[in-house]
Order: C-alpha cells, then structure tokens, then sequence
C-alpha cells in the first residue's frame, strides 16, 4: 500500500471512531497536504494554518517552559480546530463540533499520530 | 521619538535571507518557528509562523517580525503585517527566477499595507548578484528604495531599518551627504 494511502486510512479511521470530527487534515511540518478528508480547495490552506498553529504552539511551550507540547486547540463558538504534532515530520489538524468530546479525540488522536509517524518514518 | 514602539515587518520570498536578517539586527535571542523543509528550497529548514526579535536604535524600540517565505503562508502575513510602521521586503540578489513571485508578493503587500518600504537584495557578498540598480530597475523602483544587503551584516541590516526611518522623516537619522546625493534625484 502506498504511504499516500495509508495516511488516507489514517484519517478515515479517526473520522468514524469519533463522530464529532468533522474533518481531519495530515499535513507536512512546513505546511504542505499530505492527507485528509476536507474539501479539495480546502486542503492546502488547511495545511498550511495547521503547520503554522503546530510550530507557534511547540514554540510558545519551549519559551515559556511548559514542558513537551501536546496540543494547540482554536476553540470558536461552532467548534474547535485541534493541532497535534505527529512524529517530526508531519502534523494533524481535527476539526470537530462545538461540545466535541475532547478527551476522546485527544485519545484516538495519540493512537493516529503513532501510525502516521510510522509511515513516514 | 524617545520610548516609541515600532513594528518592523520583514518579509520576501523563500530563502532570501529573512531569518538571517531578523537575527542579524535583534539584540535579543530571536524567536524562531523553524521547521524542516520537505520541499528543495536550497537550505533545510524553513520558517512556518514568524522570527520575533527586537532592538533599541536612537531611543526607539523596534520589533522585529519576520514572515514565512511560501505563498501559502499568506493568511500569516496579514496577521503579522498589522499595524506594522514599515516593511523590510528581502529578495536574493543571486536568485532572479524568485523575483516574479517576488513581484507579486511585494504589490500584494504593498497594496494592502501602505507603508514606507526598503527592498533588499541580498548575498551582496557574492560574486554574481543582481545590484540594488538592477533590482530597482527590475520592480520599477525609485533608488532609496532598494539597497543591497548582506544579511549576516548587522550594519547592512540597520542601514536598511534607518532608511525606512529616514522615510518617516524621523529627526536624529540624517542622511550623511553621499546619500544625499543620490537619493531622490535622477540619475547623475
């Protein structure tokens, strides 16, 4: 199976493991698609921001000394953006539903971030 | 100008020299948000939010705030643009496939945020670079607009800063008479 193909599983997996997902971007750490389930002219710009979010979040850890940084969440009124590192090379952004089970998320997430260090190596 | 707060906006295409120049001029330890580049862009990392530094020049504290190079980084540059009293915009003076994209990006920055700004070209150190006259040239710019830099030159880095200043007419940043000579006049 190609790499392609299995970050796409990846992303399909956490979809229907956690129904208040409503979208899933796999990005490379310098912003650019690797993967993901958002509308075709969606996924570069998503991407990008994603990449953006996981480098000013590690950044802002590092800086004020807040330990390894696990998550950068944007929180509006309908709904949340979370931004996850996975692996050195690539980040995950999930955008779920206001009321979203956060803890639920962050758990499914942890297990697809693992896969998708695994793939890319 | 004594206890000012200015925003100085350091931005150009990937690889010109953005990073290099916000550490250059900063007196202190810069904020990075370096990341490793997936695409060939001639070095290994690439900055995917902003390099944050700051210095005193003259009584006036500046803030230093460098963009990422990549056009799909632009929904950054608004962010970091805002507010900003002038625009540092680095095009690499070895590297003239960049300045059509380079083109566009300083119009669309300049259109949308009307500040005084300096092109610099940079790698001036360098045996084949395009001059801060061809440059200018090049992107239809009057000559106190574009000036050549090397980056990892702190003096280059606050010669440019100052001719923003001068732009503003800020008292104390007289120009020193062999740029007054060129500056503002047609060619002699």
């Amino acid at each position: 199976m190609s790499k392609q193909k299995e970050l796409e599983n990846v992303v399909g997996q956490l979809r229907s493991a956690v129904p208040d997902i409503t979208g899933v971007i796999v990005a490379s750490s310098d912003g650019l698609s690797l993967a993901g389930d958002l509308p075709e002219g969606e996924l570069a710009r998503a991407a990008a921001m994603t990449a953006t979010a996981a480098s000013l979040g590690r950044r802002i850890t590092d800086t004020l000394e807040l330990g390894s940084a696990e998550e950068f969440a944007v929180k509006g009124q309908q709904g949340y953006l979370l931004v996850y590192r996975a692996g050195d090379k690539a980040v995950i952004g999930v955008a779920a539903r206001a009321g979203a089970n956060i803890g639920l998320i962050n758990l499914e997430v942890r297990s697809a971030t693992e896969k998708i260090a695994a793939v890319l190596g | 100008m004594n206890g000012e707060r200015l925003k100085l906006v350091i931005s150009g295409p990937v690889g010109a020299g953005k990073t290099t120049f916000v550490a250059s001029l900063s007196d202190i330890p810069v904020v990075n948000t370096d990341e490793v580049s997936s695409e060939l862009i001639g070095k290994s990392t690439t900055t995917v939010a902003l390099d944050f530094g700051a210095l005193t020049l003259d009584g006036i504290q500046v803030y230093l705030f460098g963009t990422p190079g990549q056009e799909r980084f632009a929904f950054a540059w608004d962010t970091l643009l805002e507010g900003a009293f002038g625009l540092v915009f680095l095009v690499a003076g070895n590297q003239p496939a960049t300045f059509p994209t380079a083109r566009r990006m300083l119009d669309y920055l300049t259109t949308n945020f009307p500040v005084p700004f300096v092109v610099g070209v940079t790698r001036k150190d360098l045996a084949q670079v395009w001059s801060a006259e061809e440059v200018a040239s090049y992107f239809r710019l009057p000559a106190p607009h574009v000036l050549a830099v090397n980056a990892t030159s702190r003096e280059d880095c606050r010669e440019v800063l100052l001719q923003i200043l001068r732009f503003w007419g800020v008292a104390g940043t007289k120009i020193p008479p062999e740029k007054a000579e060129h500056a503002g006049t047609s060619s002699h």
